[in-house]
């Protein structure tokens, strides 16, 4: 009988989570590179180099889980869920394959992190002032 | 006790730590890991399934493993991972340990002690965080005739035609150890095993083929030595043939996986060919429809083994001399015990991502396996009339640290 504990469970989860995520909030991101030369990168190049593709140009950065702008990012050029994106950094670190990108904590160390560092590329609001230096690779929406 | 003990402060601990990973301060050396607990219980008192019972269990499939990445060079690196069961039946120790080369971004060369790429999550089958079930699919993961870990070298290359991104690896080795197929005992010797992979990846959809094939194999299982030699010396050197595992055999995989903000399909087949008669052949599938909402994920998964069966006929007369006997019964008892595993399986799947790094999980199994085939049970010492029918109920966490 306890087990139909679980069903209840289950159930009171499924009522839940009919609350739609906050991911499609009325806000978008820009793709921006600290590049020495402008580049234009399509939307498919920026997602594979954020899922661990090969580069020996660009270094990906990335912001902490829950930040409002990388739920953007996730939903507009990854086009997965935080948790399916938390997975499968876990197969590709514990299969030795690829490792997950830098993480920075707050959209001001983003800002900071890709001034400091050469080929790197990040996500900012599209509504942040974009440093002169940096290079707008793609906006969403 | 003192296992289980060590276990629960590991996990514990690991539970505790805040970062996805923790990097030393000259950051060459990398240590993270993963855990999960699960219980499970099986509504049958007839026969164990995955080990599970009609009793609720926490160490069949509890476990912690650690990692550590050391970067020699930039391009040189050294990789192990230990590997901790809260019980005793399952084998504890060093899973991987190798060295990897990555010149460049688009090749990878690793070389050691490797765990086996065969499916789309069996190189990470300990990891459950990984992966969206509690248990994947046994027709396919629980088959004891891919061997989980190798010796051996892995080559992999990366490349794209434009929007389509192509992985293509391959790997040689082998592998020495024992393994359980459903409670029976056998030790594998399996050398020359080799194959590869390729993964096509379009948007959210990876088509992904992969070859398994082991040129040599000899497995000894308790008694049937014993066995053979006595059919033998009896003239009965068909039958002695019958039961001796030594071949070859070959497996191809083919899977089709989606992956998008809403929708999860994945679907993998597997079939396996072999010389060695008794092992037969095999026709393995599973397809799974998931939804995700927000953190939450449900998912249905069917999956079926098929077994292709090689007729075999006891020729000894039984009443005749009672040495011929005891290799009569002797090869019924053999028999009995070679598993059969033809299964079916319903499987409904939550998935609760609370926090980053971490996931609740309840999995309910509805099990229909066949009369007189093992279908993946174990059946117990007095098991009588059993239908091969059961549920399995699980429920667990996951975490990575």
């Amino acid at each position: 009988m306890k087990f139909l504990n679980l069903t209840l469970i289950v159930s009171s989860l499924l009522a839940t989570s009919m609350v739609s995520p906050q991911v499609l909030a009325a806000s978008e991101i820009v793709v921006v590179a600290n590049l020495p030369a402008p580049v234009t990168m399509e939307k498919h190049e920026i997602r594979n180099l954020f899922m661990g593709g090969a580069s020996s140009e660009f270094e990906p950065v990335t912001l902490e889980p829950g930040i409002h702008e990388r739920l953007i990012f996730n939903a507009r050029v990854v086009g997965l869920t935080e948790s399916r994106i938390q997975s499968y950094w876990a197969q590709m670190r514990f299969s030795g394959r690829s490792k997950a990108p830098v993480q920075v904590s707050s959209v001001e160390a983003m800002k900071q992190y890709l001034l400091d560092n050469k080929g790197s590329v990040g996500y900012l609001p599209a509504d942040s002032n974009v440093p002169d230096t940096l290079t707008v690779l793609y906006t969403s929406g | 006790m003192r296992r289980a003990i060590f276990f629960v402060s590991m996990v514990v601990t690991t539970m505790l730590t805040p970062c996805a990973s923790m990097a030393s301060e000259d950051s060459s050396i990398e240590f993270s890991g993963f855990a999960r607990v699960v219980a499970g219980y099986l509504d049958t008192d007839q026969a164990y399934f995955e080990g599970y019972e009609d009793e609720l269990t926490f160490t069949e499939k509890s476990l912690v493993g650690f990692q550590a990445d050391y970067a020699v060079t930039d391009e040189i690196s050294l990789s192990g991972q230990l590997l901790l069961h809260s019980d005793s039946q399952h084998q504890s120790g060093l899973e991987w340990l190798y060295l990897s080369y990555d010149p460049n971004p688009d090749w990878q060369l690793k070389v050691g002690r490797l765990r086996t790429p065969y499916l789309k999550y069996s190189d990470v089958f300990d990891v459950g965080y990984a992966y969206p079930w509690i248990s994947p699919p046994r027709q396919l993961y629980g088959s004891y005739l891919f061997f989980p870990r190798y010796e051996g070298a892995n080559l992999r290359y990366r490349f794209n035609i434009d929007q389509v991104y192509i992985d293509v690896e391959a790997y040689y080795g082998e592998f020495s150890d024992d393994i359980d197929a459903n409670g029976a005992k056998f030790h594998i010797d399996a050398n020359d095993m080799y194959g590869g992979i390729v993964e096509v990846n379009y948007n959210g959809w990876q088509l992904r083929g992969a070859s398994f094939l082991v040129d040599k194999i000899r497995a000894g299982a308790e008694g049937i030595e014993t066995l053979t030699s006595a059919l033998d010396q009896a003239g009965f050197a068909d039958l002695a043939t019958f039961f001796t595992i030594n071949g070859s055999t070959e497996a191809y995989i083919f899977g089709l996986t989606y992956d998008s903000l809403d929708w999860v399909l994945s679907a993998e087949y597997v079939d396996v060919a072999s010389t060695i008669t008794i092992l037969a052949g095999i026709e393995n599938y599973y397809f799974t429809v998931g939804r995700y909402f927000g953190e939450y994920q449900f998912l249905v998964t069917y999956a079926k083994a098929n077994q292709e069966l090689t007729f075999f006929e006891n020729t000894i007369p039984p009443g005749v001399d009672p040495r011929l006997d005891q290799l009569y019964f002797g090869i019924e008892q053999v028999i009995s015990q070679f598993p059969t595993d033809e299964l079916n399986s319903v499987t409904l799947t939550g998935r609760w991502d609370f926090r980053p790094n971490m996931a609740f999980k309840a999995e309910v199994s509805f099990l229909n396996g066949y009369n007189g085939k093992s279908s993946m049970f174990e059946l117990k010492a007095d098991a009588e009339g059993f239908d091969r029918k059961a549920v399995l109920y699980q429920f667990g966490v996951e975490w990575v640290f």
